[in-house]
């Protein structure tokens, strides 16, 4: 299942474009035991690892962007190939004009790359002395850089933590000084790579609202690749949702739902003497634990079967609702594969 | 004129990071130059004894002293690590974001090497300075001409060892063990850069091929330079060559490693 | 389901088949760590050559060191190689990571455990097939001795066992004193380069070196008695009764490191409160 809600005009030029995109890996094939041991020594075979497969999708400039798939399934692998470390098995890409693999010098004044699981920071050092370090790196003017500081140090709420070393920050303040050291240049894309990851939930907000925040005032398109589904929800109107090297969605989150959500929720507040039979002629029952009680329908039922509801049984309160965006995404995964097999 | 200048910075603010990232280690670093000391100091004192009964393949004991503070101090402003580093940049990630920055990672690794060098090559000279009060066998003569030209070959030895441990820590694109390869290197150098004994106290087979390879360029040159062990303008116009030549194919050398091996990097990832 | 099947052979089918994959699943792992193995053992046949080219090339200049001939140099070389590798199979593991757990705190968690800390750092972890270089540092000692043409006698032979159990007690000692500094000094990163740094001094005859440096070696930091001793016990140059000398040395020292060790855990556990 593969679709696409377009909503960027096509009178504007996208940013980030990428056409039927694949990326192969041999990886060399061990059998188990002592035999395979040998044998891998002796003559090694190989297999082809299709990390990501004929992957397309347009960005246009401002966009918040969130590519959303489990682990493994090639996720990091499109963004690196988006930023420049690796080079695509085929397929072509197209960055703010340049192709990333050999974009060099030029290109990579236009981006910037925050990886959550690794840092930049001199772990030794205070923030403020990686960020002066950037300054020179991206040849940044004195004015320009004192400016953006300031302002990124007021959006992140840095104004404590940038005189002590790094190795005493805490996760998240250690992630927005990232994100300050990536935006002193005034990127044109920022790429983000499980930007929340490990952080408590204070800090996943904060950082949430100054990429919302930033996006607005300064119109950079961001890029990020998340398992967490808080960081679309907030963030991204768009996503592409990735499994086995496959886009299996692009668009938009609510049209997501609503394309693979069947069904939908009725979730009751029930008088006294309702039992989980009475309650299970209307429809699945998802949870019972009186007096709440969850209700689940075909989404065109959905309106009637709660009058019948309300008619039927006594019902103190009731409302409905999506399910959860979790289970939205779950099934899209699964309904991918099935398509592949 | 704009971009020299950018290069000015660049290596400033890279150059000052490193030596602040330096001082927050500086006891590591304190025990590291500990074994920059004592390993020429023992052999030092082997030689010492040898040469009690008097001199030894033409050193004297006084000379043997001269030549191993000497081996000191060049040692420490040409030696580098890089290749440990590197090959655990490549190896647990750190070079993405590196590759990312429109600033080629050799930069750092030479501004890092340089703070490093600055500072410990200042304590070995102190030191070498406290020792010859007390201790006349270390003293060398004021010769500002002969100090210009070992300062000269010193910058050439440790650009040259750069490219040697940078180029080596490269292999990590390829293999896991690079670092087994500069521990190889390491034990070779024992010998024929020098360490040990001068050069000339080797059997004259192993002489020769340091002479004909680049370990002699390494350390050997410099200290003889620095003692006055090599004079007349023959010879030193030729140590000169070897090393600019050995410069030259290892600088080649790491071009070539570091472009196969970015290409390999961007086919299979790190 | 209508069949009947003794219990017990079906039992001992699949005891077969879970042994055999056990086995398998070694053999496998085995294969791995051998590379690993050989590998070490290259490399410490590597430095052992480079070692021996060394001590060739000060023999070149001269007949002896310090009054020892170039063979029995060889047998200390021995010696010097076989307790490198129990500081590496035994000790280095353990210790070596003191320091930053020292720093970062978990070391708390060592000391919650019912064991005496000392002992349980030192030993806790094994890095077994670096006891090779132990194998291989006796029996290029071995070797040495042939070429000198010296069978040494029994009593001999027990001395150098004994000056050599002394040696390991007063290399491990040297150890519990650096792991102590640990403690005060809490930036030492890297303790093993320090005692590395040192010992290369032991490689050595104490007689090759000036007086300064033999008291140093012999009264301050004894590293003499680790491989001079052990070695002129087997070689005869020194009466066997050496042998408990070594013994009393090694006491000596354990007995300082131990007291520096409490002195030291005393003032950090104050400290952490």
């Amino acid at each position: 299942m593969r679709c696409v809600d377009a909503i960027d005009s096509p009178l504007v030029a996208p940013v980030i474009l990428a056409e039927k995109l694949s990326k192969t890996f041999r990886v060399k094939v061990r059998e188990p035991g002592l035999a395979g041991a040998v044998s891998a020594l002796v003559r090694p075979r190989y297999r082809d690892v299709h990390a990501v497969r004929d992957v397309s999708f347009a960005i246009a400039p401002g966009e918040i962007v969130a590519f959303l798939g489990p682990n493994g399934a090639g996720k990091t692998t499109t963004l690196k190939m988006l930023t420049g470390l690796l080079y695509p098995s085929g397929g072509r890409v197209e960055v703010t004009g340049f192709t990333p693999w050999t974009g060099g010098s030029p290109f990579k004044r236009r981006i910037a790359l925050v990886l959550g699981n690794r840092q930049q920071l001199a772990w030794d050092l205070p923030a403020e002395e990686t960020f002066q370090l950037n300054r020179a790196i991206y040849d940044i003017p004195d004015a320009a850089y004192r400016e953006r500081l300031a302002e990124l140090v007021a959006l992140l709420g840095l104004a404590e933590v940038l005189d002590k070393p790094v190795r005493q920050l805490s996760l998240g303040e250690r992630m927005k000084c990232e994100l300050a050291a990536a935006l002193l240049h005034r990127p044109a894309i920022l790429f983000l790579d499980e930007p929340t990851l490990g952080l408590d939930v204070t800090a996943q907000d904060a950082i949430r609202r100054f990429l919302a925040e930033y996006r607005d005032r300064h119109g950079a398109t961001i890029l990020l690749t998340s398992h967490y589904m808080q960081d679309v929800t907030a963030l991204a109107l768009r996503v592409l949702i990735i499994n086995r090297g496959r886009l299996l969605y692009d668009g938009l989150l609510g049209a997501l739902v609503a394309r693979i959500a069947r069904v939908k929720r009725i979730e009751l507040v029930l008088g006294v003497g309702v039992t989980a039979e009475a309650l299970g002629r209307f429809g699945t029952v998802r949870s019972f634990r009186s007096p709440n009680a969850v209700l689940e329908v075909p989404r065109e039922e959905a309106a009637a079967t709660s009058a019948r509801v309300l008619a039927a049984l006594p019902v103190a309160d009731l409302s409905i609702q999506d399910p959860p965006i979790e289970e939205v995404i779950r099934q899209a995964f699964a309904e991918g594969s099935e398509a592949e097999t | 004129m704009t971009r020299a200048r950018g290069w000015v910075g660049t290596y400033a603010a890279l150059i000052r990071n490193a030596w602040l990232v330096d001082l927050q280690y500086r006891a590591a670093i304190g025990l590291w130059l500990l074994w920059g000391i004592t390993e020429p100091a023992i052999a030092l004192g082997i030689w010492w004894a040898i040469a009690s009964g008097g001199p030894v393949g033409g050193y004297a004991r006084a000379d043997f002293a001269r030549y191993f503070f000497a081996l000191m101090l060049v040692n420490q402003l040409t030696i580098a690590w890089d290749s440990w580093y590197l090959d655990r940049w490549i190896r647990e990630g750190d070079l993405n974001f590196r590759l990312a920055r429109p600033l080629n990672p050799i930069h750092e690794s030479i501004a890092d090497n340089i703070a490093y060098k600055a500072r410990s090559g200042g304590v070995i000279l102190v030191l070498w300075l406290l020792v010859a009060l007390v201790w006349p066998a270390v003293r060398l003569s004021f010769d500002p001409a002969r100090w210009a030209l070992t300062a000269l070959a010193v910058l050439l030895a440790g650009a040259m060892r750069f490219f040697i441990s940078f180029t080596t820590g490269l292999l990590a694109f390829w293999t896991t063990r690079a670092s087994a390869v500069m521990e190889l290197h390491a034990g070779l150098a024992l010998f024929l850069a020098g360490r040990v004994a001068p050069l000339s106290l080797l059997p004259p087979a192993l002489a020769s091929v340091a002479g004909v390879l680049w370990f002699r360029g390494m350390i050997s040159f410099p200290v003889e330079l620095l003692t006055g062990a090599v004079h007349g303008a023959s010879q030193i116009q030729r140590g000169f060559a070897e090393q600019m030549v050995w410069l030259g194919l290892w600088f080649a050398a790491y071009r070539l490693a570091w472009s196969r091996g970015v290409r390999q990097y961007g086919a299979v990832g790190g | 389901m209508t069949e009947v099947r003794l219990p017990t052979f079906r039992v001992q089918r699949s005891a077969f088949r879970i042994l055999a994959a056990l086995w398998r699943l070694n053999f496998a792992e085995e294969l791995q760590y051998r590379a690993n193995f050989v590998a070490s053992l290259v490399g410490t046949a590597f430095w052992i050559a480079t070692a021996l080219l060394t001590l060739a090339l000060f023999f070149r200049h001269t007949t002896l060191l310090g009054g020892w001939s170039y063979w029995e140099v060889v047998v200390l070389l021995g010696v010097f190689n076989a307790l490198t590798g129990v500081i590496e199979a035994v000790l280095r593991p353990g210790i070596g990571q003191l320091a930053s757990e020292v720093r970062s705190g978990r070391l708390d968690l060592v000391l919650s455990r019912p064991v005496d800390a000392q002992a349980f750092v030192s030993f806790r972890k094994l890095d077994v097939w670096r006891l090779t270089d132990v194998a291989l540092g006796l029996g290029l000692a071995g070797y040495a001795l042939a070429r000198l043409g010296q069978m040494p006698s029994a009593l001999q032979l027990a001395a150098f066992v004994v000056a050599l159990a002394s040696a390991a007690v007063v290399v491990y000692a040297i150890w519990v004193a650096l792991m102590s500094l640990a403690f005060w000094f809490v930036a030492v990163e890297n303790l093993s380069v320090l005692f590395d740094a040192v010992y290369e001094g032991a490689r050595y005859p104490v007689s090759a070196y000036p007086g300064a440096l033999r008291f140093l070696f012999v009264y301050l930091l004894p590293i003499a008695w680790t491989t001079t001793i052990p070695a002129s016990a087997l070689t005869g140059r020194l009466r066997p009764e050496i042998g408990l000398v070594a013994v009393a040395v090694a006491v000596v020292a354990f007995a300082l490191a131990r007291v520096l060790w409490s002195q030291a855990l005393k003032r950090y556990t104050g400290v952490s409160g």
